[in-house]
């Protein structure tokens, strides 16, 4: 795993994301679909290079998100995603890396990450909603987009981020 | 556990604060002049593809636009006169220093540079901050309304928290005093957002108060959170509130939340109603 080059990609996605993204989704769906990049690419990490990674990969890119956004509260990403990085890392482990396990782990995460970050809002009583309707209007969207853009970015970021030759490259075959 | 413990610690910590310390402003300015190198482009090519969907429209808003004009040199002839007579007044009345620049607005044009992709915390970032004169709670608005105030403060961004969070239920509500535009003597009510019909909420209506569909809702200055006079939206219904005693207005927002290019921040002379 190139960690340095991965941090570098990473930090160009975060930028993609906050500032061009946002014109690509259409005006109606602007609050239903919220990616997040740095999310994509904490999988992309817990997969390729191992729990330890991801859980401090997961950390740093969620602050550094919490800080540029500061609305109300700091920390709500950097919990979620350095925990679903440590989690996917752990369970990856054991399990062969094939497509549709990535996809699964993608999945699975965003519908965490969008629910522990619901319920911190919720807990601090700064949203009103219930969990039924978070989930409709904007969880389940996000994570179908979610779901597509791991497929798009997976093979470039194998092929990009893991060092040629190496167990890395075997194991993610 | 421990990680835990800290997170739920960070979390209490930073919850309404309003200041910043300097890694976070640092980290603010830093990432924003690449945002802003971004988001600009980004922003022109959309617009643009926009404006190309929309040329058969030009003619008939060319045509609007010139009555516009015309309606608008009338009343800027009458304007004049008015406020010159205002000005007369008010030293005839003996007005004091802060009297007088109550309503004296600036706007200062800024660039939205990007947007956060957090469902309940949906901040815009801008190019202006503490050096150019940008405080918090200050009101941003766009050509068509209010669109947010200014909720925290670096050296050369900041981040504006827009009206659709301010959230009636949540911990963090900031009421706006608002009323109907031509009858301002009158009118009295409380905006919100109600986030699950995506529309504005005015409550606290007197009864004997005549709301009605199409009236046009502006700030009040009431509270001195806001400036007087910011357009808000426009009145769909009307009905009676919770408790029968007082009315509740749907209010379609004027200023759309996304997609957004260039805001101005109203910055008000006065120092301590901001």
């Amino acid at each position: 795993m190139r960690m340095n080059r991965t941090i570098l990609i990473t930090l160009l996605l975060l930028l993609v994301q906050t500032s061009i993204l946002p014109w690509l989704i259409p005006s109606g769906w602007s609050d239903r679909l919220l990616p997040h990049l740095p999310f994509v690419m904490t999988v992309f990490v817990a997969l390729l290079g191992g729990r330890y990674k991801a859980f401090f990969f997961g950390l740093g890119f969620g602050l550094l998100e919490d800080i540029l956004f500061y609305g109300e509260l700091l920390g709500t990403y950097g919990f979620s995603l350095a925990l679903i990085g440590y989690l996917i890392g752990l369970v990856g482990e054991r399990k062969s890396h094939l497509l549709s396990f990535m996809l699964l782990a993608i999945g699975l995460g965003s519908l965490i990450m969008d629910s522990i970050v619901y319920f911190v809002y919720q807990l601090f009583k700064l949203t009103g909603d219930s969990y039924l309707f978070a989930l409709y209007w904007q969880i389940v969207p996000t994570m179908l987009l979610h779901v597509a853009i791991a497929l798009l970015l997976y093979l470039p970021a194998r092929r990009k981020l893991t060092k040629p030759g190496s167990g890395e490259e075997k194991s993610a075959t | 556990m421990i990680g835990l413990i800290l997170f739920v610690s960070l979390l209490g910590f930073s919850y309404g604060r309003t200041g910043l310390t300097w890694p976070e402003r640092f980290v603010n300015d830093a990432v924003g002049t690449v945002q802003e190198a971004l988001y600009r482009p980004v922003g022109a090519v959309s617009d643009f593809f926009r404006d190309l969907g929309r040329l058969s429209d030009v003619y008939e808003e060319n045509e609007q636009l010139r009555q516009t004009v015309a309606r608008y040199t009338q009343d800027k002839i009458r304007y004049n006169m008015i406020e010159n007579e205002n000005k007369r007044l008010q030293d005839e009345l003996h007005f004091t220093e802060r009297q007088k620049q109550l309503y004296d607005y600036r706007y200062l044009i800024a660039q939205v540079i990007a947007s956060s992709s957090n469902p309940y915390d949906k901040t815009i970032k801008i190019n202006l901050g503490s050096n150019d004169g940008i405080k918090p709670k200050m009101a941003v608005t766009t050509v068509d309304g209010l669109v947010g105030l200014v909720s925290t403060v670096s050296e050369f961004t900041s981040t504006v928290t827009p009206i659709s969070e301010l959230d009636s239920s949540s911990a963090d509500a900031i009421s706006i005093a608002a009323t109907v535009l031509g009858r301002e003597d009158q009118s009295f009510g409380i905006v919100d957002y109600d986030k699950e019909n995506k529309v504005l909420q005015m409550s606290k209506i007197d009864e004997n108060d005549q709301v009605v569909e199409g009236d046009l809702i502006v700030t009040s200055g009431l509270g001195n959170v806001l400036p007087k006079g910011l357009i808000i939206g426009t009145v769909i219904s009307n009905q009676v509130g919770d408790f029968g005693l007082t009315h509740t207005a749907t209010i379609e927002p004027a200023a759309k939340f996304d997609h957004l290019n260039e805001v101005f921040v109203v910055v008000t002379s006065d120092v301590d109603a901001p």
